[in-house]
């Protein structure tokens, strides 16, 4: 599913969130989204699950304006969109298995609805659900309470209910902003592999080493898009030119030794042992 | 180098007690003349109170000793059980009706783009069911079993319906401001997946609102067998129904017995209740 926003702009009040934001994706492609805090970037992942008013412009998902489509159409785009944020937006109360079970909520009539309401999910999903965990590194937690999970393991199961989901479209706003470098990787991990299958795959992040292993980069300052191109043109002047005025500064996070078992997780430590928060050296 | 002493003190920051404006002095000669002007409106005179204690003395008196005979006790256990009865399935009632109530007046956020027909077909409920739940609850629990006592006769049954119907407009407004206040992130997860309301409702809003309910529901059963206890003064069954029949008689020393089981039977439902709601906290 490919998208493209065209001449987008949103405003809060005066404040333009989004201004003249015009960015293409095909099918399949992926793009890492950077840029200081109030950059823009969370907007605009908001305006491609129509979460927020557009003051101008269009956002076509699947070929489909999306602005423009009726309740049910809207429902049927949205249910090849998979989303995945930085505070895992999951029930906590419900089990790790139901949350990653409703991966497939927005394809379900009423009937099975209320089944999975009242029993939980059943064989088939059951068992896909299982195969998500066990992908995901949570094998047999099915039944365990999401709010008893830790941070990292509950990022975990957003990303088990965007496997469950199969989505041809995956958004994703600051997905490691508030979990380990392990889970960082497995996380990662799990996006490519969505991508590998024919998924687009558009990522917000603060972490410009994380935004390096993308083939293309696309940097929002005050709303605007000031750089869009791939990674290797991401020199020291432009993050400087991209982050001016950010608190934080371009690469000010000091280096930080990761914990023994990252370091020994991959075959490339190096790619994930800079910033695990926040604006990494670069 | 040391600044030089001043004798000037910084504006004074005060203490927790507001500092002295205009608006304070007329609001407190507000409340002075509303004070004096309702002791006038009720006649409210505590020499009267502690002058004619002779009414008062026979009625204490006449309390003690209490009545224990097996006929008081048995009349004391019947009705304490009615009362029960009346409390528990009056909130059962009133939880059952609140639910569709408090679902149909919870006001979603407003859909982005959402057509005119859209956000009327959502208001019409809403405001229907605001309604419903406003007549149940500002009719006080008393005024309903007058009402049902005309339509349905002396008894327990009208008093189960008043409570019912309290109950119902009491949780439904709780509930429905439970729905709106439960964290909002997870639900909007599950609508940009395609989730439609039903289902958003069921896995995003229900769940979280869960616990909460059962200590709302728990607590209205509280307010209710107190309640119950009363609506017998006019008729409506229960203990209450047998204090009045008692006082009517003249009979203090069994009114002792009646309200001495009342205050113990109410001790114990709130005990009971505060332990299960203590529990849910977690």
């Amino acid at each position: 599913m490919g998208l493209a926003l065209k001449d987008v702009t949103v405003r809060f009040g005066e404040t333009p969130a989004l201004a003249d934001v015009t960015i293409e994706m095909e099918r399949g492609a992926r793009l890492a989204v950077i840029g200081a805090s109030g950059a823009g970037k969370s907007t605009l992942f908001r305006t491609l699950i129509r979460s927020v008013a557009l003051d101008a412009g269009k956002v076509l998902v699947g070929g489909r304006d999306l602005y423009a489509l009726s309740k049910k159409e809207l429902k049927g785009v949205q249910r090849g969109v998979g989303t995945i944020y930085q505070a895992y937006n999951l029930v906590p109360q419900l089990p790790a298995g139901v949350n990653a079970a409703l991966g497939e909520v927005g394809g379900m009539g009423s009937l099975r609805t209320l089944r999975t309401f009242l029993a939980g999910p059943d064989g088939p999903l059951a068992k896909r659900v299982e195969a998500a965990l066990e992908r995901i590194g949570l094998s047999g937690m099915a039944h365990q309470r999401t709010a008893d999970l830790s941070g990292g393991q509950q990022q975990r199961v957003a990303v088990a209910r965007l496997l469950v989901q199969r989505p041809e479209l995956v958004l994703a706003d600051e997905p490691f902003a508030a979990v380990d470098p392990v889970t960082t990787e497995r996380v990662m991990e799990a996006l490519l592999d969505l991508n590998g299958e024919g998924a687009t795959l558009l990522i917000n992040l603060h972490d410009v080493n994380v935004a390096r292993r993308f083939p293309r980069v696309v940097a929002l300052k005050e709303g605007r898009i000031v750089f869009d191109g791939p990674p290797e043109r991401l020199t020291d002047e432009e993050l400087s030119r991209i982050y001016d005025g950010d608190p934080y500064g371009t690469g000010a996070s000091p280096p930080q030794e990761p914990p023994e078992d990252v370091l020994h997780c991959r075959q490339d430590p190096a790619r994930i042992v800079e910033g695990r928060d926040g604006i990494s050296a670069h | 180098m040391a600044s030089p002493p001043t004798s000037e003190y910084p504006r004074r920051i005060g203490g927790a007690v507001p500092r002295f404006s205009w608006g304070t002095a007329i609001a407190i000669l507000a409340v002075l003349g509303l004070t004096s002007w309702s002791v006038w409106g009720t006649e409210f005179d505590l020499v009267e109170l502690f002058s004619s204690t002779r009414p008062m003395e026979r009625f204490l008196s006449g309390m003690f000793p209490p009545d224990f005979s097996p006929t008081t006790l048995w009349q004391t256990g019947t009705g304490l059980l009615q009362t029960f009865q009346m409390s528990f399935l009056g909130a059962l009632i009133g939880a059952v009706a609140a639910l569709p109530l408090a679902v149909l007046a919870t006001q979603e956020p407003p859909a982005v783009a959402a057509s005119r027909a859209e956000r009327l077909l959502r208001a019409v409920p809403y405001h229907v069911a605001r309604f419903v739940i406003n007549v149940f609850r500002s009719v006080p629990d008393i005024l309903w079993a007058l009402v049902f006592v005309v339509a349905v006769g002396l008894g327990p049954f009208p008093g189960t319906l008043a409570l019912a119907v309290h109950s119902a407009g009491i949780l439904g407004k709780l509930y429905s401001e439970t729905l709106e206040t439960v964290p909002g992130r997870p639900v909007e997860a599950l609508r940009a997946t395609g989730a439609g309301t039903l289902q958003a409702f069921l896995f995003g809003r229900l769940p979280q609102a869960m616990s909460d309910f059962t200590s709302l529901t728990l607590y209205q059963w509280e307010c209710n067998i107190r309640s119950a206890t009363v609506l017998g003064l006019v008729g409506a069954g229960g203990i209450g129904q047998q204090i009045i029949v008692s006082m009517n008689l003249f009979d203090y020393s069994k009114v002792a017995t009646l309200v001495a089981a009342t205050i113990i039977a109410v001790l114990i439902v709130d005990s009971f209740s505060a332990f299960v709601r203590r529990r849910l906290a977690y």
